[in-house]
């Protein structure tokens, strides 16, 4: 053998060496990756998990609670409707026993009913209860006004003269009618003078509330109650603790009582939200919500065992299937290593690296919106936005979308550049995205991105964010800014908008974020963006700075022309100096046209509905609308206004005497294609879209008396959404027109 | 907003006129109340001169309606304009009253 062959020998074996080394290199890294990738995926599994059960528990609430509120809402209007027949007939006592009869007739809902008349008020009837029940389907009548039982001194004889308002008993058992539970809603009755005569109530038999409430069913093991609003349970999967035990009471009984006596006492605070609680060593997760006008609140416990069952199956068949892949990559490598002796050359490995560098700037940049004009039949808004990326792939992230007449948008700038940075961003869209799906308050979004970032991040990166919902028919802004810098808006002027600095996304765990906001007028608009256009950098080392770029941005253009612009300028700025940084901007003109919007400032008087008609009138004329329509809009306008002054304003309806002068603003914009009325109010939260329509297939005799209103402009109307803004209830009404 | 109460011996008219919105149905109610009490009669509701009408006065026809199913009468609309006619069509009252 002579040297050279011995040199080759040498050669190979060295070769053969290095590579056993690499593969296994290869696979210890191999491992490693697959064991951070399952464990950073059980922990977004448990995130998206929570999340998922957050939002299942609280839209299950919800509807329950709308389900609840619209049978307390039957009954309330039983009775509410017929106030004014109780306050005509005082005049005719003999007529009084009619009205407790009428509600029962007409009201299947209602168990029993009376009007109570307070003590002295007639010379000869110095006690006067007549009470209708049906009890097996059959009407019962009798009277209250016994000495054994003394209705002046029953708490729902005293309360509603005393709060001078509707007011629901405390929920109690009914000894004559079988031990049923029950609740009584009363209402003062005023005569003409305004002095209160009487109290009209109706009785509700709770037996629906129970099969109503243990229908949420989310998870196997998980269970609701409901409280009264002096904590006794009402319903319970217990039956044996409902009515007797208030749920301090209960908590006395388990070991480790804190956590739920701390329930217990945000549930009689009327408060809503979530809980984690540990009792009788098992935690669980709660989920809570008062319901309004009865004093009751109602919750969703979920034990965690049950809520994350699915993932531990899940996390099993993960492992086997990743151990099948080690294997395969050992078998893959030993093949591969085989033929792999042959280096590729460097060219080679270079063009791969840059095609798959390719790939994945594709990839990105299909997550973010790029569609322009994003919303093509939106008259209101001009919105376009450009990612110049200075690398194959970026650390910037815009992202927009609409839910609820409303636009979400946000622009972000991660630290650090290329594929890091890139994955980063993706990661914050996707936290974007699905976070702001259940909430539209920006505080609470950047808050929670923040949190499932900051728990993450080992890689010490941090993202500048700036998140901003627009309310598109009010012009309202709410804003929250996360160490981003601050955009223009335009008005009169081009300005910075003033934000807090805040921290960045990922810095700090449980970072609290102030939330802003402002109102955007008519034909405002604003400029997001990332310092790569403010520092973008020529040959001299000179930026092109904020006063070039309000310059370039002046004079009034089209979205996508301003964008446009700025580019130009830019380049013209640096020249051959290559581009430092992504660049990144959101330019959002928000266009309603003052032309198109009317407005009719009406109170809580029932006389005002006569001005709606000429308000109506100049529209109609000059948008020659035919009279039938204008007839059926006016009718929709005043059943809508009718029912914001009988609910919303309920306590100062004006039959009691209240004050006429809470606002009612009636708002029209005007467009060839439709008309939209939104109409505001100042009153308690009454959403009309929730109570269920009245059949209109029922005969004379079972057909209720009321809910005509809400289904006339319900069924005028091509469109009808309730939003609960700032303590106003604002109705949107929309008409299409051909 | 008028309305004039024509009492003969088996029957009672009730004419309507001008706008029965929410306030006029509020003022008429206590006058057309009583007539509870006598819906054995044939009730004739005459809206000839009835040129708009609320869920509020749709209200008292139907209580009308319901005193006269109680009490073996019946009710007659007369003379509906065609912008009645579909407020009546779009809450099934078409179906509920004898229409002529």
């Amino acid at each position: 053998m002579n040297l050279r062959e011995k040199a080759k020998i040498f050669t190979d074996k060295g070769l053969r060496r290095r590579t056993r080394w690499t593969g296994l290199m290869l696979i210890v890294v191999a491992v490693a990756i697959l064991e951070i990738i399952s464990l950073v995926q059980a922990h977004y599994a448990k995130v998206g998990i929570r999340q998922e059960a957050k939002a299942t528990a609280e839209s299950q609430l919800d509807a329950t609670k709308s389900g609840i509120l619209n049978i307390i809402n039957q009954v309330e209007s039983a009775v509410r409707n017929n106030v004014w027949v109780a306050q005509w007939c005082l005049q005719i006592p003999d007529s009084l026993s009619n009205i407790p009869k009428l509600i029962v007739n007409n009201n299947p809902i209602v168990a029993g009913s009376t009007i109570a008349i307070v003590p002295g008020y007639y010379k000869k009837k110095p006690l006067f209860s007549p009470y209708m029940a049906i009890t097996n389907g059959e009407i019962i009548e009798k009277t209250l006004a016994t000495p054994e039982y003394d209705y002046p001194s029953q708490e729902w004889f005293t309360k509603p003269i005393e709060l001078d308002r509707g007011y629901w008993s405390e929920p109690y058992i009914d000894k004559d009618g079988g031990e049923i539970l029950m609740t009584t809603y009363s209402y003062p009755i005023k005569d003409k003078q305004g002095r209160i005569a009487a109290v009209l109530t109706a009785d509700l038999d709770l037996q629906w509330l129970t099969a109503m409430v243990e229908a949420i069913n989310i998870y196997p093991g998980s269970f609701s109650t409901v409280v009264s609003r002096t904590g006794k349970l009402l319903v319970s999967p217990d039956d044996s603790l409902i009515m007797n035990t208030t749920i301090d009471e209960y908590a006395s009984s388990v070991r480790d009582s804190a956590p739920l006596r701390a329930l217990n006492k945000a549930m009689l605070n009327k408060e809503s939200g979530s809980m984690q609680i540990t009792y009788e060593g098992k935690k669980n997760t709660v989920y809570y919500t008062p319901i309004e006008k009865t004093g009751w609140a109602m919750n969703i416990i979920i034990p965690e065992q049950e809520m994350f069952a699915g993932l531990r199956k899940l996390d099993g068949l993960m492992r086997i299937l990743q151990v099948i892949g080690l294997l395969l990559i050992i078998l893959i490598f030993r093949s591969v290593a085989k033929s792999q002796l042959r280096f590729k050359s460097l060219s080679e490995r270079k063009e791969i690296m840059e095609n798959e560098l390719h790939i994945a700037s594709e990839i990105q940049m299909s997550m973010i919106p790029k569609t322009f004009p994003p919303f093509p039949d939106r008259k209101d808004i001009d919105l376009a936005a450009a990612l110049v990326p200075a690398k194959e792939v970026s650390g910037d992230l815009y992202d927009f979308f609409i839910r609820d007449n409303k636009l979400f948008f946000c622009i972000g700038d991660v630290s650090g550049k290329g594929v890091p940075a890139s994955l980063m961003m993706a990661v914050t869209r996707s936290l974007f995205r699905s976070v702001s799906a259940h909430s539209d308050n920006p505080a609470e979004i950047v808050s929670s991105i923040n949190n499932s970032m900051a728990e993450m991040n080992e890689s010490t990166m941090f993202v500048t964010f700036l998140c901003c919902i627009l309310d598109l028919q009010t012009g309202h802004l709410k804003y929250c800014n996360a160490g981003h810098n601050s955009p223009l808006i335009f008005t009169q002027s081009i300005d910075e908008l003033p934000v807090e600095p805040n921290l960045p996304l990922g810095v700090m765990l449980g970072n609290e974020y102030v939330l802003q906001e402002i109102q955007m007028g008519y034909d405002n608009a604003l400029f997001l963006y990332t310092d790569g256009v403010t520092e973008a950098e020529n040959e001299n080392h000179e930026l092109f700075g904020i006063e070039r770029l309000k310059k370039t941005l002046s004079g009034r253009k089209e979205s996508y022309e301003h964008l446009k612009n700025v580019k130009k300028a830019v380049a013209g700025f640096v020249r051959s100096a290559p581009q430092s940084d992504d660049m990144t901007m959101l330019f959002i003109h928000y266009l309603r046209n003052p032309e198109d919007a009317r407005i009719i400032h009406l109170t809580n008087d029932i006389n005002q509905i006569k001005n709606l008609a000429g308000f109506l009138d100049s529209i109609a004329e000059e948008k020659k609308l035919p009279n039938s329509l204008t007839c059926s809009i006016n009718l929709a306008l005043e059943e809508a206004v009718t029912n914001v002054i009988e609910y919303a304003y309920a306590e100062d309806d004006g039959k009691g005497g209240g004050a006429k002068d809470k606002p009612i603003d009636v708002m029209a914009v005007v467009r060839d294609d439709e008309l939209k009325f939104v109409i505001t109010d100042e009153g308690k939260p009454f959403d009309p879209t929730k109570i269920a329509d009245v059949n209109i297939d029922q005969d004379a005799g079972s057909r209720p008396v009321g809910g005509l209103g809400i289904h006339l402009y319900k069924n005028i109307m091509d469109n009808v959404i309730y939003r609960r803004l700032e303590n106003k209830n604002i109705l949107t009404l929309t008409k299409k027109l051909q | 907003m008028k309305t004039k109460i024509i009492r003969e011996e088996k029957s009672i008219t009730i004419e309507f006129s001008g706008r029965l919105d929410t306030p006029a149905a509020q003022e008429t109610a206590p006058q057309l109340f009583p007539i509870q009490d006598e819906a054995d009669k044939t009730i004739i509701l005459d809206c000839t001169n009835l040129t708009y009408i609320s869920s509020s006065g749709l209200r008292i026809f139907l209580i009308l309606r319901k005193a006269a199913e109680a009490k073996g009468g019946k009710v007659i609309v007369k003379n509906i304009n065609d912008d009645i006619r579909s407020v009546f069509m779009m809450t099934g009252f078409l179906n509920l009253f004898e229409i002529c």
